[in-house]
């Protein structure tokens, strides 16, 4: 069976910047979850993949297919852009529908895809109003809609949940779910580990335009969850606690800061959460405040990489 | 070329009406009527000496509408083609469909076209509506001074309309060089003595009026110090301007990649 991507020393940069280096991937299909923070390289990766930009270096194929300006691979492919832009002045349903006939279906098909299209993504009642009067919640579903309307095999969204509210935001991650069992390939990217972890166990994980990891979710997770993990303490009197703190288990250091900071350094976040009170009370040293450092994928990549700089 | 000629149609009919309520459009229109609105003002004051409406025509028709109006009507309009997708970062919907892409260049030049055409042959009707109001003496505005005009007019839009749009497959803001190179190069050349003036579309559209025209127009020939070439060649020469230059817009536009930011 052909894969939905493969990838060869694939490379992009912009003049000097360098937007991805050096990928080398095969993504057999399912659901994908394209994983990286902001300037990771995803949307260059998706662009490249689309066929929107050509590669500087490697190979990239998409359903056995070179993507750039491929008309035959666009008749299987549905696109997503990150972007906000749509034609302000058509309604949700022309919008569709001219870009169902721009992907070859006669009028009365189109206009049936689109109907269709509108209903999967919940935006049948707005349809007939112009985009230009939408939120962006609702641009995001019209964007969404005209990627899977044509029916494509391989399904490219980038950033897909942005500006969605919860309820939306459950109602396409169901729609991508669906998609995936009707056996569409869908490649999703996030900078937001948690979405990714509800869509699928594949993730491709980038990071400052390369390849940091392709595999399951969970991995990824509990690497996240091992990691020695930051917390900032605000205290009335931080000495004594700092010398409490040390008998925690998995505290491998205490710093002192100013204004009565302690930054603590664990790689058991639980089991200080769980003790602290405890401490706190004993110590009478008058816990103000207590903040975990970012989980966010940026601080995991600087983990991650950190061996390797 | 069956997938060339639909897609384009389909473009076409999509952006004709979404042009026709566009702010661009009514900016064009506004621009288009200047000159018969200033025709009106001069044929409405009492001057010392009147002049006549073939006097008129001529002057307006040779500088404010050959010069100003056609270029610059022509230029905002045909720039937008491919530019504005680029600009609204809509092409990635566009380019990312089975169709060839040189069917963006050509239905939106078409739709441009038509509607350009009509603006500019209502603001020329206009204009001679208003100058045959001069009552002095002298020439009139006969046929061999209103046709001429009014075909060089919608030669000249379809003209610089398409060198426009194909720009828009080279550069990002096509009509900043496209306004330089119409008034700081061409009007420029056409109006300098020498066969410089050769070079140029305006030389090519004054051929049309001199070879079409009546004695009205022989007034001018002091502007077209290179000669003029005979109404055929000058017709060949404006078509082969828009084919050459859709031609090559339509094969830039297949091979180029366009940085949209997200």
């Amino acid at each position: 069976m052909t894969p939905a991507v493969e990838a060869h020393d694939l490379g992009r940069w912009y003049g000097d910047v360098v937007g991805l280096s050096d990928v080398s991937l095969t993504v057999e299909g399912g659901i994908v979850g394209l994983l990286g923070a902001n300037g990771a390289g995803k949307s260059t990766f998706l662009k490249l993949l689309v066929g929107e930009l050509r590669p500087s270096r490697g190979t990239i194929r998409v359903l056995g297919e070179e993507p750039f300006a491929n008309r035959r691979l666009y008749q299987r492919l549905g696109f997503s852009p990150q972007q906000d832009a749509l034609w302000a002045d058509l309604t949700a349903r022309e919008t569709l529908t001219f870009l169902l006939r721009a992907s070859g279906f006669a009028r009365p098909e189109a206009r049936r895809r689109a109907g269709a299209a509108l209903e999967r993504v919940h935006l049948v009642e707005a349809g007939d109003r112009r985009v230009g009067t939408f939120s962006k919640g609702m641009r995001q579903r019209v964007r969404i809609a005209q990627a899977i309307a044509h029916d494509p095999a391989l399904v490219v969204l980038d950033e897909p949940l942005n500006g969605l509210d919860p309820l939306a935001r459950r109602d396409t991650l169901d729609l991508f779910r669906a998609l995936a069992a009707a056996g569409t390939h869908v490649i999703v990217s996030s900078h937001v580990l948690h979405e990714v972890e509800e869509l699928t166990r594949t993730v491709v994980l980038l990071h400052r335009g390369r390849l940091l990891a392709l595999g399951p979710a969970p991995e990824i997770r509990a690497l996240l969850d091992r990691r020695p993990r930051r917390v900032a303490i605000r205290a009335r009197d931080p000495r004594r606690l700092a010398r409490a703190l040390l008998e925690v288990e998995g505290v491998t250091a205490v710093r002192l800061g100013d204004a009565g900071l302690l930054d603590v350094e664990t790689a058991r976040l639980d089991e200080l959460q769980e003790r602290l009170p405890a401490i706190a009370a004993r110590e009478r040293a008058g816990v103000r405040s207590l903040t975990v450092s970012d989980a966010s994928l940026d601080s995991l990549f600087d983990d991650l990489v950190g061996g390797v700089r | 070329m069956k997938a060339l000629l639909s897609a384009t149609w389909l473009l076409f009919v999509t952006h004709l009406p979404r042009l026709l309520r566009s702010r661009r459009t009514l900016l064009v229109l506004i621009v288009a009527l200047i000159p018969a609105a200033i025709a009106w003002i001069v044929t409405s004051v009492a001057l010392k000496r009147s002049p006549s409406p073939g006097a008129v025509a001529t002057m307006g028709g040779w500088i404010l509408l050959m010069q100003v109006v056609v270029p610059l009507t022509a230029l905002v309009m045909g720039s937008a083609a491919v530019a504005e997708e680029v600009e609204d970062r809509t092409l990635t919907y566009l380019f990312t469909r089975p169709m060839p892409r040189a069917a963006l260049l050509l239905g939106r030049w078409a739709a441009i076209a038509v509607v350009l055409t009509v603006i500019l042959a209502l603001a020329t009707w206009l204009f001679l509506v208003a100058a045959g109001r001069a009552r002095g003496e002298g020439p009139q505005l006969d046929a061999g001074v209103r046709w001429p005009l009014a075909t060089a007019v919608l030669m000249g839009g379809l003209a610089y309309s398409a060198a426009a749009a194909a720009l828009g497959a080279f550069v990002r803001y096509p009509i900043v060089i496209g306004l330089g190179y119409a008034f700081a190069v061409e009007g420029f050349l056409a109006n300098l003595p020498g066969k410089n003036q050769m070079l140029t579309l305006q030389h090519h559209l004054r051929s049309w009026i001199m070879a079409q025209g009546s004695e009205t127009w022989s007034r001018f020939e002091k502007f077209t110090t290179a000669g003029t070439v005979d109404a055929r060649t000058a017709a060949f020469v404006l078509v082969g301007v828009v084919v050459v230059a859709l031609a090559v817009g339509s094969w830039r536009l297949s091979r180029r990649e366009f940085l949209l930011s997200a």
